[in-house]
């Protein structure tokens, strides 16, 4: 059953946390390799979108398989914004996030009040919609040829005048900044009296519409929140790509989204933290062919359903790091 | 006269296509009403028997005709397995345990048919005559005609065997009412078995038969997944009836679509027939059964 | 059992030290191509082809003095994927040199890397106009574009197969509009129309409603690009649904992956192609022996633009001196070069003139060539 009352934070914790933020801002000076800070950046953006899926699917516990056309839609509005009308990223991407906010809204509204099987499908229903659009609205999105030439802007500081932040090192910390802002967002929204009654809604409905608590209500809250995250991560990618074409509405990102947050462990927040990371490196780590390596995930995805719900990343770690704050590791 | 030629080819088009599509949503319809399982990995059957149609027939010298059973057999054989060594533990698992659970098969499946027979798209040679037919400007082919012929005996074979066995009557208690059929000695685990086996089988013959002039590849599972949704959803999740008269509909909707307006949107005929239906008419066309 | 543990350890670190050292004395080119994916038969074909002649390079001694490595990603003909994989090339690998994507949009996507890591990167399979529009010093294209394909021997269509109307059946994406956009003014030039223009998408394998839009035109030929399992099946279901008229088709329209695939519909095809394997020279024949000889088939489209970019590339690698992308992108301004398909150079835009294009035929199977055009400087 859900935990109600807030725990007490482990004295060490201001600590770890503090030395965790250290190493993570220090780590361009160790790590010089292009390809690994590719790979940092490209996590950092994936723990965004993991963090908001991990709302929708481990906290109010609904299979959303539309997230990655929320994460698509963020990265095609901040593009069009840029190519229509010239506007930077430091636009695009609250628009992004703003935008697929207000179109996960809509569609919430409409179909939240299914459940199960239904609601599902209609995710994947929406999501295939989603990606015909991109594809056919050729005088827009210019469809399978995709919008190109984007860039990343730089940062106006008054008094020191624009920073570049188009190499790696120096977008490495704009991502960063964002996956610790949407992580402490998240961690506020999941230790209020939403986050509880997201967990209330997920483990008991009935008990938590006698209390009062709408399921609707919450399911919203999280599917909106969790919406705007992907829009704002899809914007970071698109810039950082340079790029954005109709794949990105491809299943398999969906999927590999999923395994990030189940394998990693939902219901948590380091959890999604963690699949990210790790997800995003291992198949980088893996040189072989790709099936090799999708079959071997896709196995994993399987058992670690069946048997390992609390997900493999996270509670392997929670055995190794007794000093996270407890909050951290508050469980379902 | 021409015009009226014309759109009869789109309608004949569109039957062959709805009848395949009908063919792959029995299986899935019935998988989910039986088992109560949204089976993700549906259109992979449908990939492995064109596959193993294919490899029987061009590898082995299989005569044609003998190949497409022997392709089913083999696919119902991979999918008692799979309820064996999985569904079967998780026979009251939650939704999202079983939906990740048949997401994951199907990127398993599709995975492993791109490292066993590559990426390629293989043909299935077949002892048709090429040369098309033609009645009133309508073309056809003998494949074609025999496609469609199989595809309608075996929804035929399908229905008889739900509404005159002893099995197909099981297998509707079940769906009706789990606990009630539970109690009355049917045995559970043999249902479902048939459920998955069965379905698996349709879906293995419709790619087998539509493997001679659509080009079998490892990703066309996916589509096919959508689509036979896209289906259960227009008739009713787990009615017979329903993913017939759905799947043709469908079929012929595309086809229609794709002829006079444009064909990069007809897949979007279904999708948003699906959002519409799902919000105001949740039993589907059809009610269950 | 400490000195098993340090033995081993010293072997390991010798090995890898060995590794790298002998990475050093090897030049590096990256090649991404569609090794998964809609058109992965033709680029697996295209990246085994590169193999074998970075095998022959490096058996008759390499280049300067060091053997050639070659290092493949996989890039679906998918653009993030592409990029994806250029960046690996570029900054985990170090090639001084890129090959590839293969598709147009792909190849956008990869050009960017290059001008970004500053890099050479050429390709000879993308022919969509505006790759060569993009102002990218480091981009190469060692092909005919499609429009000029459509110069060359646009205004030969209507009579070669005796009549006016044509019908345009083209995948969607940077190529088959590209040819769209440029076609239809060299075939009315000499008297032609276009009585349809239909898109099909890349994922689609059943044509059936597509095909009957376009009968109802009542074209005399039906123009496509489309490549291997598209045009297979494009023709098979063409025939199928009684459509006689003859097929023109830019793509790998003459390679035998594709007469294998389509069988008896691939008769009487015409094929727009910038290689065919009949081409008669020195240089081909060799290529053809050796392609016959280690891959067990005829070189393909693709296998043909694989030897002319490969080529093109080591030729300027040689010419610069050193293994050095800057130097070699100067080199490459600079080619000059004689191979399968004739003489390459290229204009100021990096775009290659100098070369044969060819009208083909299909005769039992094999792509007779009925007309050679040499494309002028654009």
């Amino acid at each position: 059953m859900a935990d109600i009352k807030p725990k007490p934070r482990h004295p060490l914790a201001p600590a770890a946390t503090a030395l965790v933020l250290l190493a993570l801002f220090a780590l361009p000076q160790f790590v010089r390799n292009e390809y690994l800070l590719h790979l940092c950046i490209v996590s950092a953006i994936f723990v965004i979108i993991a963090l908001g899926l991990n709302l929708i699917v481990g906290y109010v516990g609904q299979l959303s398989l539309a997230h990655a056309a929320f994460f698509a839609l963020g990265a095609y509005v901040s593009a069009l914004l840029f190519i229509k009308f010239k506007w930077s990223m430091w636009i695009g991407l609250p628009a992004a996030a703003l935008i697929t906010g207000i179109i996960a809204f809509a569609l919430g509204w409409v179909i939240l009040r299914v459940r199960g099987h239904r609601f599902v499908i209609i995710t994947v229903a929406f999501a295939e919609i989603m990606k015909l659009v991109a594809t056919n609205w050729i005088d827009v999105t210019r469809g399978f040829m995709g919008l190109p030439g984007l860039t990343i802007p730089a940062l106006y500081i008054p008094g020191l005048g624009a920073i570049d932040l188009s190499s790696k090192e120096r977008f490495y910390y704009v991502a960063l900044t964002a996956a610790i802002l949407t992580f402490w967002l998240c961690a506020k929204l999941v230790g209020s009296s939403i986050g509880r009654a997201f967990v209330l809604v997920r483990e008991n409905e009935v008990l938590a519409e006698s209390l009062g608590i709408s399921a609707f209500r919450y399911c919203m809250i999280a599917f909106v929140a969790g919406a705007a995250m992907a829009g704002a991560a899809g914007s970071l990618y698109g810039h950082y790509v340079g790029f954005v074409s109709p794949d990105l509405f491809n299943f398999s990102y969906v999927t590999i989204m999923l395994i990030m947050v189940i394998l990693g462990g939902k219901g948590t927040l380091i959890g999604p933290v963690l699949g990210a990371v790790i997800f995003t490196f291992l198949p980088e780590l893996l040189r072989e062919a790709s099936h090799y390596r999708m079959v071997l995930f896709a196995a994993i995805l399987i058992l670690a359903t069946m048997f390992m719900p609390r997900g493999i990343i996270f509670p392997l770690v929670e055995h190794l790091a007794p000093l996270l704050p407890r909050a951290w590791r508050k469980k379902p | 006269m021409a015009d009226l030629a014309i759109l009869g080819q789109h309608l004949l088009n569109g039957l062959l296509i709805g009848c395949a599509y009908a063919l792959i949503a029995i299986g899935l319809t019935m998988i989910f009403g039986v088992m109560n399982i949204a089976n993700f990995a549906h259109g992979e059957f449908y990939m492995i028997g064109g596959f193993a149609t294919f490899y029987l027939v061009s590898l082995l010298k299989v005569n044609y005709f003998l190949a497409l059973p022997l392709a089913v057999v083999i696919v119902v054989v991979l999918a008692i397995i799979i309820q064996q060594v999985i569904f079967k533990r998780l026979r009251d698992a939650p939704v999202m345990t079983t939906t990740l659970v048949t997401i994951g098969l199907s990127l398993l499946l599709e995975h492993l048919a791109h490292l066993l027979w590559g990426p390629q798209p293989q043909t299935i040679p077949n002892p048709f005559p090429t040369a098309p037919m033609s009645f009133a400007g309508i073309y056809t082919t003998p494949l074609y005609l025999f496609a469609m012929a199989i595809t309608a005996a075996l929804i035929v074979v399908g229905h008889v065997l739900i509404q005159r066995t002893r099995m197909g009557k099981a297998m509707r208690a079940t769906f009706q009412n789990k606990e009630a059929a539970a109690l009355v000695g049917i045995r559970i685990d043999s249902i479902y078995l048939y459920a998955f086996g069965f379905g698996a089988a349709l879906a293995a013959a419709a790619g087998a038969v539509l493997g001679g002039f659509i080009p079998v590849e490892p990703t066309m599972g996916g589509v096919a997944t959508l689509k036979a949704f896209v289906v259960v959803i227009l008739g009713g999740m787990g009615s017979f009836v329903g993913a017939i008269v759905g799947g043709l509909l469908l079929g012929l909707a595309e086809g229609l679509g794709a002829g006079y307006m444009s064909s990069g949107w007809k897949d979007a005929i279904g999708f948003v027939a699906v959002i519409l239906l799902l919000l105001f008419r949740p039993d589907g066309l059809f009610k269950r059964g | 059992m400490k000195i098993k543990f340090f033995a081993t350890a010293v072997a390991l670190a010798l090995a890898t030290f060995a590794g790298t050292a002998a990475a050093q004395e090897t030049v590096k080119i990256g090649l991404v191509q569609p090794l998964t994916g809609p058109v992965a038969y033709d680029g697996n074909g295209y990246a085994n082809t590169v193999k074998m002649l970075v095998e022959d390079v490096n058996a008759k001694g390499g280049v300067l003095g060091k053997k050639i490595e070659l290092v493949v990603e996989d890039g679906a003909c998918n653009p993030a994927q592409s990029v994806n994989a250029a960046e690996k090339l570029v900054t985990r690998d170090k090639v001084v040199a890129l090959i590839g994507a293969f598709c147009s949009t792909s190849t956008a996507a990869m050009m960017e890397v290059a001008r970004k890591h500053k890099v050479p990167h050429i390709t000879a399979v993308s022919t969509a106009a505006q790759l060569t529009e993009q102002n990218n010093p480091y981009f190469f294209r060692a092909v005919a574009t499609t429009p000029m394909l459509g110069e060359a021997f646009g205004g030969e269509l209507p009579a070669a197969i005796k009549g006016k109307r044509f019908a345009f059946l083209v995948i969607n994406d940077d190529w088959g509009r590209s040819m769209v956009a440029s076609y239809p003014k060299n075939l009315e030039k000499a008297g032609g129309t276009v009585v349809a223009t239909e898109f099909f998408q890349s994922s689609e394998l059943q044509f059936l409603s597509l095909i009957t839009k376009i009968k109802s035109s009542n074209p005399d030929a039906i123009v496509l690009a489309a490549n291997s399992q598209h045009a297979a099946a494009l023709s098979k279901q063409i025939r199928e649904l009684g459509i006689t008229v003859p097929l023109i088709g830019e793509g790998s329209w003459t390679s035998d992956s594709y007469f294998k695939l389509a069988g008896p519909a691939a008769e009487g095809v015409y094929g727009l192609v910038e290689y065919v394997y009949t081409i008669k020279n020195p240089i081909n024949e060799a290529f053809v022996k050796m392609s016959r000889d280690k891959l067990k088939e005829n070189p393909s489209k693709f296998s043909g633009a694989a030897h002319t970019a490969f080529n093109v590339m080591v030729d300027a690698i040689r010419r610069a001196g050193a293994a050095d992308p800057e130097k070699i992108r100067a080199a490459l301004t600079q080619t000059n070069y004689n191979g399968a398909v004739g003489n390459i150079r290229f204009n100021e835009k990096n775009q290659a003139y100098g070369q044969d294009v060819y009208l083909a035929i299909i005769k039992g199977t094999v792509p007779e060539v009925v007309k050679v055009a040499k494309i002028s400087k654009p």
